[in-house]
């Protein structure tokens, strides 16, 4: 993994206290986090954590109760906002059209983002390689493997070449042969100069990222390079459910999660 | 700049209209529900729903047995609206046939009819059964104009001439075939249940399988989304129309008379608000099965009940007659009625289209406002 690269003034993501409840739940309770451009951030925590909220909040998807939610400097979920062309989201949940084969998916999402027909055809074919799905692509998405449908989701996500790319738990379900792949393909992207913030509750997964942010329960309980975090808590960066469960055995005053 | 901005929404919309088009031809249940059932029950509802009173059974009581009365029983029954379906002298056993609901009607000719008739002064008694309703009042209007029709033919040039005559003739349907009147007011009923079922579910499915969270994470607009996903629809829509008035002609003899303009205009507005109606049920609910729910009851009972289909609307009490007028379905049978029956054009039909028209823009609006782009 290389080191986080400096930022260039504004960050590319910023939630300034941010606020978010469905009912009686509290999903955020005031996180504050930037991430600088290039940067690999991983929101990390358990299930119920808050970390699809995040990455929904940071989409436009939905609306902070409080505080404020800043993409490439753009409210998100301004109805002018022009950010969505510079982003790119891979939902936890599979969302793409399953009756649709990988090269409609890539077809029908290239007309949203309005590449033109020698671009897509570009792209398509520089994704298809990169992903490797380029013998599946008169497949039925909902007949593609579990990493294969979210490499098409990834594929998808990047037609457009945004600058930010938010994916939810994108490994989630997925094989260890998969996962490596998916995240070689990330690092690529990162080469590009793409900003990344990728939500995960594997904590192995945390030693991948420049920097991480632990949440639970709608907090961050924790910031900083999974090296540095590890240190502070004596233990080896590769063991870094240690470091989540001591955080989360203090925040609660002795008691584990 | 602006031509850009134009070429690119476009091109959105189209490519959300690409799409539905790719889902329909991989779930051809959708084709089925939209152009082959409105067909189905076309055919199935003309031929079943028919108000036509036709071979009543008749129960007569000829207690006068001369050739005067027997000349009237084969005069009223000349024509097969009614049949023989029992003969007899007494009225109690003819009462006991209409009770078994082997007769609808009983005619009963007195004692000394014949001679009654000569002076002019003869009685016939019809006993009817009103268990039906429908049936008990037309069939009644038919005896009664053959008795009064046969009566005259009897007395012949004996009988003055009456010092005042009615001569009714009845424009567009003079048989009164239920089917020349039931089509239109079928086919309005079947492209609003269709059209508002078919868009409900599709937009209901996109919030159930999570792709909307997908297109929201795009440039794409609501208003593309809403308009490229009901073009292809409209399209269908319009097909059904074509279908139902192809089959409505070929299978029942109803005619166009009218502006095919106005046909046009009227299908294409009733459409647009039907879509704009499912759309809007889809938006609320987000959810198939309650979406579904909601579309059949607030298209198929209004449209049945309130649109002057079967019941006429003067004959509703006046809440609903009100209410009938926020029921599109209504503007739409009218139009449908005038055009193919009436021969009426755009200066007779406007009102209705005005009515159609904002309706649709009613719908369209509020569905476009509710639908935010959030997931909130």
């Amino acid at each position: 993994m290389s080191a986080a690269p400096e930022g260039d003034g504004a960050p590319d993501v910023a939630l300034e206290e941010v606020r978010r409840s469905f009912g009686a739940t509290q999903a955020l309770r005031g996180v504050s986090l930037a991430v600088g451009r290039g940067e690999v951030y991983g929101l990390v925590g358990p299930d119920g954590a808050g970390k699809t909220t995040a990455i929904r909040l940071m989409a436009g998807l939905l609306r902070a109760d409080g505080g404020r939610v800043r993409m490439l400097g753009e409210d998100p979920t301004h109805p002018r906002s022009q950010v969505r062309e510079s982003l790119g989201l891979v939902p936890q949940r599979n969302t793409l059209y399953g009756d649709l084969s990988v090269d409609e998916n890539l077809h029908f999402f290239s007309r949203l983002f309005g590449l033109s027909k020698e671009d897509f055809a570009a792209r398509r074919e520089r994704l298809l390689d990169i992903t490797r799905l380029g013998r599946f692509t008169g497949r039925r998405a909902d007949a593609l493997s579990g990493g294969m449908y979210k490499k098409l989701a990834l594929a998808c996500a990047l037609l457009h070449r945004p600058r930010v790319l938010l994916l939810d738990e994108p490994t989630n379900g997925v094989d260890p042969v998969s996962r490596r792949e998916l995240w070689e393909l990330l690092y690529t992207l990162v080469h590009e100069g793409m900003t990344l913030v990728v939500s995960t509750p594997y904590m192995d997964e945390a030693a991948r990222c420049h920097r991480v942010g632990l949440l639970y329960a709608g907090e961050l309980i924790a910031e900083g390079g999974p090296r540095e975090l590890a240190r502070r808590h004596g233990v080896a960066a590769s063991n870094f459910e240690a470091v989540f469960l001591a955080l989360v055995e203090r925040r609660n005053g002795g008691r584990a999660a | 700049m602006a031509s850009s901005h134009a070429s690119r929404t476009l091109g959105r919309i189209l490519a959300m209209a690409g799409k539905e088009v790719l889902h329909i031809r991989r779930d051809l249940r959708t084709l089925y529900l939209a152009l082959a059932m409105p067909v189905l029950l076309l055919v199935l509802f003309g031929f079943g729903i028919s108000f036509d009173v036709d071979h009543l059974e008749l129960a007569v009581v000829d207690q006068d047995r001369t050739a005067v009365s027997r000349e009237l029983v084969r005069q009223v029954t000349a024509s097969e609206e009614f049949v023989v379906a029992w003969e007899g002298t007494s009225p109690e056993q003819a009462v006991a046939e209409l009770r078994r609901g082997r007769a609808v009607a009983v005619m009963v000719l007195p004692r000394g009819f014949s001679e009654d008739v000569a002076r002019g002064g003869a009685q016939v008694q019809l006993l009817m059964d009103g268990a039906d309703g429908n049936t008990a009042t037309q069939a009644l209007a038919k005896a009664q104009a053959l008795v009064d029709v046969a009566g005259r033919k009897l007395a012949g040039a004996a009988l003055p001439a009456p010092p005042l005559e009615v001569r009714v003739r009845t424009l567009f349907n003079p048989n009164g075939r239920s089917a020349l009147f039931l089509v239109p007011g079928l086919a309005a009923y079947l492209l609003a249940i269709v059209a508002v079922l078919i868009t409900a579910l599709t937009v209901a499915r996109e919030w159930e399988r999570g792709s909307m969270e997908q297109l929201f994470a795009t440039p794409v607009g609501r208003l593309e989304i809403v308009v490229g996903k009901l073009l292809p629809y409209l399209g269908i829509g319009l097909l059904q129309v074509l279908l139902v008035l192809t089959v409505g002609a070929w299978v029942f003899d109803v005619p166009v008379r009218g502006s095919l303009v106005a046909l046009g205009l009227g299908a294409l507005l009733f459409l647009v608000g039907m879509l704009g109606q499912g759309l809007l049920i889809s938006v609320v609910t987000r959810n198939q099965v309650v979406a579904t729910q909601v579309a059949t009851m607030t298209s198929v009972l209004p449209s049945l009940l309130l649109s002057g289909f079967i019941f006429p609307i003067e004959n509703l009490p006046l809440p609903l007659q009100v209410l009938s007028r926020l029921i599109p379905a209504r503007y739409f049978v009218a139009t449908l009625r005038g055009v193919l029956l009436r021969g009426n054009g755009l200066d007779v039909l406007w009102p209705q289209l005005v009515a159609m028209t904002l309706f649709a823009a009613l719908m369209l609006t509020v569905a476009t406002r509710r639908f935010q782009r959030r997931l909130d």
